[in-house]
């Protein structure tokens, strides 16, 4: 199957060290598809590339069968909801909703999409409110219902959620998805908080340094990540770089950088030897720190019971993920 | 026109309209014997001296009432201090000229001030005559302080107050913090404000040419060569004009030192401390008040004057009769009208020139957004199309202000009194067109600095998400870009507008008699002595500027 969203060999480069691609990603319809990565690593040029503010230096963008590479952004009906929402603060909400509609400078034309459109993202009857006077959360909302309005072919998100305070973020992002979902659209959407790229997507591409390191689910890049980069971003992780004590006692070979998850270290009666430095208790379980005897820290998933500070453990690894050493 | 294309075309044009008159008269002024002429002349060495001088003295007396007057108003809580405060900078926002005819007729030999004294000791002659250096500083310091007021109180405004507490809890008095904390963080502006100062000052053309009497600074002399028909003489003057300009702004600038101090600072400006003493507090408010009456006491008197008919006031301290015959006479006669709206098409066609200038500048300076790179590695990156446009097209645009108006009106009298369409001159001496294209000129850098800083504080992401809607370039601009521009253009317009309409020392070289505006009528009244007519005029002038001014001043 063709995907519906295409990024095909994308590349763009700003100086001889700075550059993203070339890079390529599949999207089918209806996708939900988070670009994790840390900052810097282009995740956002990526989405300004397919929404057309950026041009590629080589590659190609297709929508919908489409190439849209040499298109102005005005017409690759992409709709976009951009970090700080960039809401116009001159019109009301009703006319920033409006604003992409067919006909919209005459005001009432397109009233019933926005009413349409405010509901759907529930914010019924705030048609004649001042942007200001919303709240984060709100504001969040109008910018989606402006990008959704003009029933756009993508919709693209820039850190949507980033300037929410916590507690209003996880759910906002439960509702996102099932709004999302409910609307059908194909999207990409960018973000820096592994939680929220595994809460929001149906895939995750992970981002480094300009290169896409592995597309999956969640549960595959956690799970057989396929960098070591991959293994160390997402999800916690010991790693130990081959060659010593430790890495022969954990199974790694010479040359081999050694990942073990915290969840993946037991508390046994023999195996590699250390000392709980510290405990972090989280409720129903506990993170602790072991010291092995050539002074490495190892990081423990395990009951809240299970150890206390000062004791002398063993440690039992059940499940290694092994990476060669020069692509550490 | 492509975007390409558009940037070093729009940089062209605004090289043929503020550089290239001041290169040719640069040009110009070296061939002859002009030069030597003038080096050899004392009258010309005397009167660039006078102009550097003059300028010089007219920062420090400015500096010296602004400054205090800034700390009062933004560190001390009395009765009327909101009120007085702005009315305080109220000469600022006034025409030069009608400042300088109402001193005239205030402090003049014959104004209120000259007849009171004359009649309570029973003078028999007028007590003083309102001439020479004096006479222009005291304007200069009347009119210009008020640069060294706002900024002075907009730093103060900005201080945080935690350095002065720090200053305090490390051991410093109240003096010792204000030399070493407060003083070197108000540098900025007060840098700033000095500059401003220098630059009006040297400029300035209204106060020596009414007052001066045999007392020359450059830019009367400038004017008095060219209507001696000694062109090439004036011409060099002008460059001289020009250099020492140019080394005033390079002087400053480098003193100016960095914004950074300011920005350090994040926490709340230290509060007002009210005057507790009653005795103390009144003392202050009654000043303030009395000082106020004294600023506005000219312009009262522009009104007063503007209600005396003609001959009808000769000795008599106060004017005998009042009457509103001069208005009557300046609507009712077609050729006295005439001025007024010559000045109102000029000042408006002009405005509107250099504010779609400014706009097309903010439009191509500004371009896209920079590449999100990291910032150690901005600096590496080649600069992109943008960037590489913005440099030129800011210099050019603020340039008219680096050189005084005088300068730009010989630039553009010589540049187009040839006709050499080759070299893109025209004849345009003579015609109603120079005058309005001057004020333009000299506009550029007030709509400029307006237009970029409003373009400065847009949001990219606006102009972004309006063209993800759909919208195309020109739709952006209309539905976006402009309505968030509109206070910064009103505010740029208005002040320009005024600028122009109040014009005296660009005219003065460029006007004809089908274009005369304003203020040459109201010399050409006052040689006649008609001074109620001038000074209704003057009014006329005040009351327009002010109206503008508050319009601009909307949010």
């Amino acid at each position: 199957m063709t995907p519906f969203v295409l990024l095909d060999g994308v590349h763009k480069q700003w100086s001889p060290t700075v550059r993203v691609g070339p890079l390529s990603l599949g999207i089918p319809r209806g996708e939900i598809v988070a670009l994790l990565g840390p900052s810097g690593s282009g995740k956002t040029t990526v989405l300004r590339l397919l929404a057309g503010f950026e041009a590629p230096d080589a590659g190609r963008l297709v929508i919908d069968g489409e190439d849209v590479t040499a298109l102005p952004p005005a017409r690759r009906r992409c709709g976009m909801v951009f970090q700080h929402y960039a809401l116009f603060p001159h019109l009301d909400v009703g006319e920033n909703v409006a604003f992409g509609l067919k006909g919209s400078a005459e005001p009432g034309a397109a009233g019933q999409k926005v009413a349409e459109v405010l509901a759907l993202v529930g914010l019924a009857g705030f048609e004649g409110r001042k942007v200001q006077e919303l709240s984060g959360g709100q504001q969040q909302r109008v910018a989606l219902a402006r990008a959704l309005a003009p029933e756009p072919r993508v919709l693209l998100l820039d850190e949507p959620l980033s300037n929410l305070d916590p507690t209003l973020r996880e759910r906002t992002r439960r509702e996102l998805r099932a709004l999302i979902k409910r609307v059908g659209i194909t999207t990409l959407f960018v973000t820096h908080e592994q939680e929220e790229a595994f809460d929001l997507g149906d895939r995750v591409a992970v981002l480094n340094d300009g290169r896409l390191e592995q597309v999956g689910a969640a549960d595959e890049l956690y799970e057989r990540p396929a960098s070591l980069f991959v293994a160390t971003f997402v999800g916690r992780a010991n790693v130990v770089r081959g060659g010593g004590a430790t890495a022969r006692a954990l199974g790694a070979h010479d040359g081999e950088v050694l990942v073990v998850r915290p969840e993946r270290l037991r508390f046994a009666d023999a195996g590699l030897p250390g000392t709980v430095r510290e405990r972090r208790y989280t409720g129903a379980a506990a993170f602790y720190q072991v010291e092995t005897e050539r002074g490495e820290r190892l990081e423990v998933l395990a009951g809240p019971e299970a150890a206390r500070v000062g004791d002398r453990v063993y440690l039992e690894p059940a499940g290694v993920l092994t990476f060669p050493e020069e692509r550490a | 026109m492509s975007a390409r294309l558009a940037r070093p075309a729009f940089t062209l044009l605004l090289a043929w309209l503020v550089l290239y008159p001041v290169a040719i008269v640069v040009a110009d002024s070296v061939r002859g014997d002009a030069v030597a002429t003038f080096v050899s002349r004392p009258g010309e060495w005397g009167a660039l001296w006078a102009s550097l001088w003059i300028s010089l003295a007219s920062v420090a007396l400015a500096a010296a009432i602004g400054v205090p007057l800034a700390f009062l108003f933004e560190w001390l809580e009395f009765p009327g201090r909101k009120a007085l405060g702005s009315l305080i900078a109220l000469p600022a926002v006034l025409p030069p000229f009608v400042g300088v005819l109402a001193f005239l007729f205030l402090y003049g030999e014959s104004g209120f001030v000259a007849r009171a004294v004359q009649a309570v000791f029973g003078l028999r002659g007028p007590p003083w005559r309102l001439q020479g250096a004096g006479a222009i500083l005291l304007v200069h310091a009347y009119s210009m302080y008020v640069y060294f007021y706002l900024l002075t109180r907009a730093g103060l405004a900005k201080l945080d107050a935690s350095m002065l507490e720090a200053a305090h809890a490390l051991g410093a008095g109240r003096w010792e913090t204000l030399r070493r904390v407060t003083l070197p963080l108000l540098r900025p502006s007060l840098a700033g404000a000095a500059l401003l100062v220098f630059m009006t000052a040297l400029g300035s053309f209204s106060a020596p040419y009414v007052f001066g009497g045999g007392f020359r600074v450059m830019t009367t002399q400038i004017v008095a060569t060219k209507l001696n028909g000694e062109l090439p003489l004036a011409m060099v003057e002008t460059v001289a004009l020009a250099l020492v300009a140019a080394l005033g702004l390079a002087l400053l600038r480098r003193t100016e030192g960095d914004e950074l101090l300011a920005a350090l600072g994040k926490g709340a400006a230290p509060p007002r401390r009210p005057i507790r003493r009653a005795p103390i507090r009144a003392l202050a408010a009654t000043a303030g008040w009395l000082f106020t009456l004294l600023l506005l006491l000219p312009h009262l008197t522009l009104a007063l004057v503007s209600l005396v008919p003609y001959s009808s006031w000769t000795t008599e301290a106060l004017p005998p009769v009042l009457s509103f015959v001069n208005y009557q006479r300046l609507f009712g006669e077609p050729e006295r009208l005439r001025p007024l709206v010559n000045s109102l098409w000029m000042a408006a066609a002009s405005t509107l020139g250099a504010v779609a200038l400014a706009l097309a500048a903010g439009a191509l300076a500004r371009g896209q957004r920079a590449p999100r790179a990291p910032r150690a590695l901005r600096a590496l990156r080649a600069p992109s199309p943008p960037d590489r446009w913005r440099g030129p097209i800011e210099t050019l645009i603020a340039l008219p202000w680096a050189l005084p108006g005088t300068v730009f009106a010989i630039a553009l009298t010589t540049t187009f009194s040839v006709h050499a369409p080759l070299a893109l001159r025209w004849v345009l001496v003579g015609t109603v067109f120079l005058l309005p294209l001057a004020y333009l000129v000299r506009n550029l850098p007030i709509t400029g600095r307006a237009v970029l800083a409003g373009y400065r504080q847009l949001d990219p992401a606006l102009a972004e998400a309006a063209a993800s809607l759909g919208a195309g370039r020109w739709t952006t601009f209309r539905r976006v870009t402009l309505p968030l521009l509109r206070p910064a253009l009103a505010a740029g317009g208005s002040l320009a507008f005024v600028a122009a309409l109040g014009d005296f020392l660009t005219s003065i070289v460029l006007y004809t008699y089908d274009n005369r505006p304003i203020s040459i009528e109201i010399m050409s009244s006052l040689r006649l002595n008609e001074l109620g007519v001038a000074a209704a005029f003057g009014v006329i002038l005040m009351l327009v500027s002010a109206l503008v001014l508050g319009f601009g001043a909307r949010r």
